[in-house]
């Protein structure tokens, strides 16, 4: 084997190409809104853009929160549940606590995706279990809590700033939701979370024997997955003027299908919340382009389920993994 | 004819040529010995032999045919099985139904099972070599050395597919087993040369002069010589195995400086773990202590419990006196420690992480400023540790996965080097699968560190290494410190001297 001595001789100068797929995401909603204009010429105008980005938001930020466990390996089912079960603690605790409610019910729900995390990392259970435990439990305390009922918001205004528009067109919610999408990924970029999360998701025994603080780091990952969850879960309820114990639970599938059409490995360590962002505005576009090409939106399941086989079996490292259970 | 021949053989892997024009002949009713230290490409040679490994050029004839094996199955159909070093039965079934698996026959009928016709396959398995091994025990009730018969009698199921005898490959199946144990195995290997041809594989030159008949010995990814065993000297084969280059200060003993410390730098008293009873063992500042064992002798254990990696039972650690407690890699980080696991792909390196994410992972302050990575200083540290390495890498950022094995050691090395606070260096197995060059300069690189303080235990690839790079061995056997040598430069033991203690 000389390979070193080769290389030696050779200093190796292939400049490494970005991979196409990087931009693959891109590459997708470019594709998806110039075939929406063809479809119909009318897509293309400010008003349709403007309410395909506020129904994106929340969308953007389950993904997004969600992307950070995907990184780590893991991932999180419960999300949906956590928004949902977090839009009736919101609309329940506005009448007492006012603005403070919105801190109060992020500030929850970031407890309980924490808690998820710490039983996954401690008790050592996948945390697929974990989270669909929790998914389960979380919607029926949801239900127990609103009477399974809608609880309405009377007096809107500690919310209502969410659901106005920036300059007219942008709608609030979605810059909010591209504000925490951004402020993940710088912090993951400036500090050493990146390499710490991104070494957990590839090869955890090895960031372990590396003294990365794995389980911090995992715990971490759970706990703004849940904080996002709650922050998606004040946007809807600014939009509905309520809360409900099943508001968000149709919002599970579109962002695992938003993680993965981004191209964030489902087995962890390669991706990032900008290509969430990215898939969850694909995911976003075919829910209402649907209705346009004439397809009715009964359909819309279908759809996700199967974009999630579809993308996951073309982003797929088989490599990584040999047996698939 | 030849029962089984290999021309040419060239399988290359990214980074790594595995095999380079391998020849092979393997005759009948002969056993072969496969000879070659670790990385010589001996396992992929094998996995090309069943079909796990499709060779890039070069053929392989059974009994004179050319043949295109594809996966294990045809290449049992060509009369050719394989008894793996892992062992590849399933736990929770009988033995008959482990010897049976995947080719049933009449055992199964209409998808049922008839156990009765089961047991009689399997027995007549067992009784080709003589094994009194009930076929309907369970196969995780049998030892390791009952299970490796099983494994045995089921690879000669093979026998029920081609009219010819059968080639039989053992890798490594001594590698687990005691003496005892070791002398049935030969027996059967004896047995086997009846009625089929054997290859035996193994790292021990002294048993592979024992049970075979003839040598191949591998070196690179080539066939480098043969050797008729009888009246062949261990010492011919090891020259060959290693080549020239071993010869002249392979460990760089010149640089070895001699140990001067009155305290140890690394004191452990009664450590017991799962595997590993009551150790003690010192290391001063510099010195560079070997464990050498079999497999199981329970020193990779101690050395991942001296990371906190593996849970202790009792004893004490003390680092400069100083009692230290280490229930996680994390607090063995804090207190100096590093640790080079043996599995370097899985274990060692994060694959498509860049080198310098890699090099940084476990000393992170060196390139922060505050809580913040400060992209400068992390470039100017790194670009310093890769030219003071001399690491062969495109970039900085390039994937480590992309680098050959040499140098991805080097970075995962260099992790605990940059902090520049490491006083203890746990390598286990750090040369595995380096190729001679690689290897010497990772042996350059732990005498550096030992003339500059660090402390290194170390578990070597072979007798040879520990003793080459060790100032002290110490020997395991079965999780307790069986003895203790001396190995100072200029009055080294020989290998005769450990295995002796070993088993």
């Amino acid at each position: 084997m000389s390979t070193s001595a080769a290389t030696a001789a050779a200093p190796v100068a292939v400049k490494e190409r970005p991979r196409l797929s990087g931009f693959m995401p891109i590459i997708a909603l470019v594709a998806l809104i110039a075939a929406l204009t063809v479809a119909d010429p009318d897509f293309l105008t400010q008003r349709s853009l403007t309410a395909v980005s506020r129904t994106a938001a929340p969308l953007i930020l389950l993904a997004a929160g969600a992307t950070i466990v995907v990184l780590c390996g893991g991932i999180d089912l419960s999300i949906a549940a956590l928004a949902s079960l977090s839009t009736v603690f919101l609309a329940l605790w506005i009448p007492n606590l006012g603005g403070l409610a919105t801190l109060a019910v992020i500030g929850v729900a970031t407890l309980i995706g924490a808690l998820q995390g710490t039983a996954h990392v401690l008790l050592r259970i996948p945390s697929f279990i974990v989270t669909l435990g929790g998914m389960s439990i979380l919607s029926a305390v949801a239900l127990v809590v609103s009477g399974a009922g809608t609880v309405r918001v009377v007096d809107d205004s500690t919310v209502k700033w969410l659901d106005l528009y920036v300059a007219g067109y942008v709608p609030m919610s979605f810059m909010v939701a591209v504000l925490v999408v951004a402020l993940i990924a710088l912090l993951l970029k400036v500090t050493p979370l990146q390499s710490w999360v991104s070494a957990t998701g590839y090869a955890e025994s090895a960031a372990r024997l590396a003294g990365t603080p794995v389980d911090l780091v995992k715990i971490g990952a759970f706990a703004v997955s849940g904080a996002c969850a709650g922050l998606a879960a004040v946007m809807l309820v600014s939009r509905q003027f309520s809360g409900g114990p099943t508001m968000a639970d149709n919002l599970l599938l579109p962002a695992v299908a938003a993680i993965v059409v981004g191209g964030t490995a489902i087995t962890g360590g390669h991706g990032s919340v900008w290509r969430s962002l990215a898939g969850a505005l694909v995911v976003t576009l075919l829910r209402v382009g649907l209705p346009i090409v004439g397809v009715p939106s009964a359909y819309e399941q279908i759809l996700y389920g199967a974009i999630i086989v579809v993308a996951v079996a073309l982003t797929l490292d088989k490599s990584k993994v040999s047996i698939i259970k | 004819m030849n029962a089984l021949e290999v021309r040419g053989l060239v399988k290359h892997y990214p980074g790594v040529k595995a095999l380079d024009g391998v020849d092979l002949v393997v005759r009948p009713n002969e056993v072969l010995g496969l000879a070659g230290e670790n990385g010589a490409g001996k396992s992929t040679l094998l996995k090309a032999l069943v079909g796990l490994v499709s060779p890039d050029q070069g053929q392989i004839f059974v009994r004179g045919q050319a043949v295109k094996l594809r996966n294990v199955v045809d290449a049992a159909n060509h009369g050719i099985g394989m008894v793996f070093q892992e062992q590849s039965l399933v736990p929770n079934l009988t033995a008959a139904e482990n010897i049976v698996l995947g080719s049933e026959g009449a055992g199964v009928r209409r998808g049922i099972y008839r156990w009765n016709e089961m047991r009689r396959l399997a027995q007549e398995q067992l009784d080709k070599i003589g094994s009194p091994i009930d076929p309907l025990a369970r196969t995780d009730t049998l030892t390791f050395a009952e299970r490796q018969m099983v494994e045995i009698a089921k690879v000669l199921r093979i026998e029920q597919r081609s009219q010819h005898p059968p080639v039989i490959i053992l890798d490594e199946p001594t590698s687990v087993l005691e003496s005892k144990e070791i002398e049935t195995l030969f027996a059967q290997i004896r047995r086997l040369r009846e009625f089929a041809s054997v290859v035996f594989v193994s790292h021990r030159l002294d048993e592979v002069l024992d049970v075979c008949d003839r040598v191949t010995v591998l070196r690179s990814g080539q066939s480098v010589g043969e050797v008729a065993t009888a009246g062949a000297v261990p010492r011919e084969l090891h020259r060959m195995m290693i080549g020239s280059t071993g010869s002249d200060d392979h460990y760089h003993e010149n640089a070895a400086t001699p140990v001067t410390a009155d305290q140890p730098r690394l004191s452990v008293r009664g450590l017991s773990g799962k595997s590993f009873h009551d150790v003690d063992l010192d290391v001063a500042a510099g010195e560079i202590l070997a464990i050498v064992g079999v497999h199981g002798s329970g020193r990779e254990d101690v050395c991942r419990a001296l990371f906190g990696a593996e849970p202790t039972t009792a004893g004490e650690i003390r680092m400069d006196g100083t009692k230290v407690d280490l229930p996680s890699t994390r607090a063995a980080c804090a207190a100096g420690i590093g640790y080079v696991p043996a599995e370097r792909k899985i274990e060692g390196m994060v694959g498509s992480m860049s080198v310098a994410d890699n090099m940084t992972l476990a000393k992170q302050k060196p390139r922060l400023t505050g809580p913040f990575v400060a992209p400068k200083k992390q470039a100017a540290l790194v670009d310093s540790w890769i030219k003071r390495l001399s690491i062969r890498t495109p970039r900085r950022d390039t994937a480590i996965g992309r680098l050959s094995g040499g140098n991805q050691q080097k970075v995962v090395l260099a992790r605990w080097l940059i902090g520049g606070d490491v006083k203890l260096l746990l390598l286990d197995h750090p040369t595995r699968g380096l190729d001679i060059g690689a290897r010497s300069e990772v042996y350059r690189l732990m005498r550096e560190l030992a003339s500059s303080g660090v402390a290194t235990v170390l578990l070597a690839d072979s007798l040879e290494e520990a003793i080459g790079m060790a100032d002290r061995i110490l020997v395991m056997n079965d999780g307790r410190v069986a003895a203790e040598v001396a190995c100072p430069s200029g009055g080294k033991p020989s290998p005769l001297d450990l295995v002796k203690e070993m088993v």
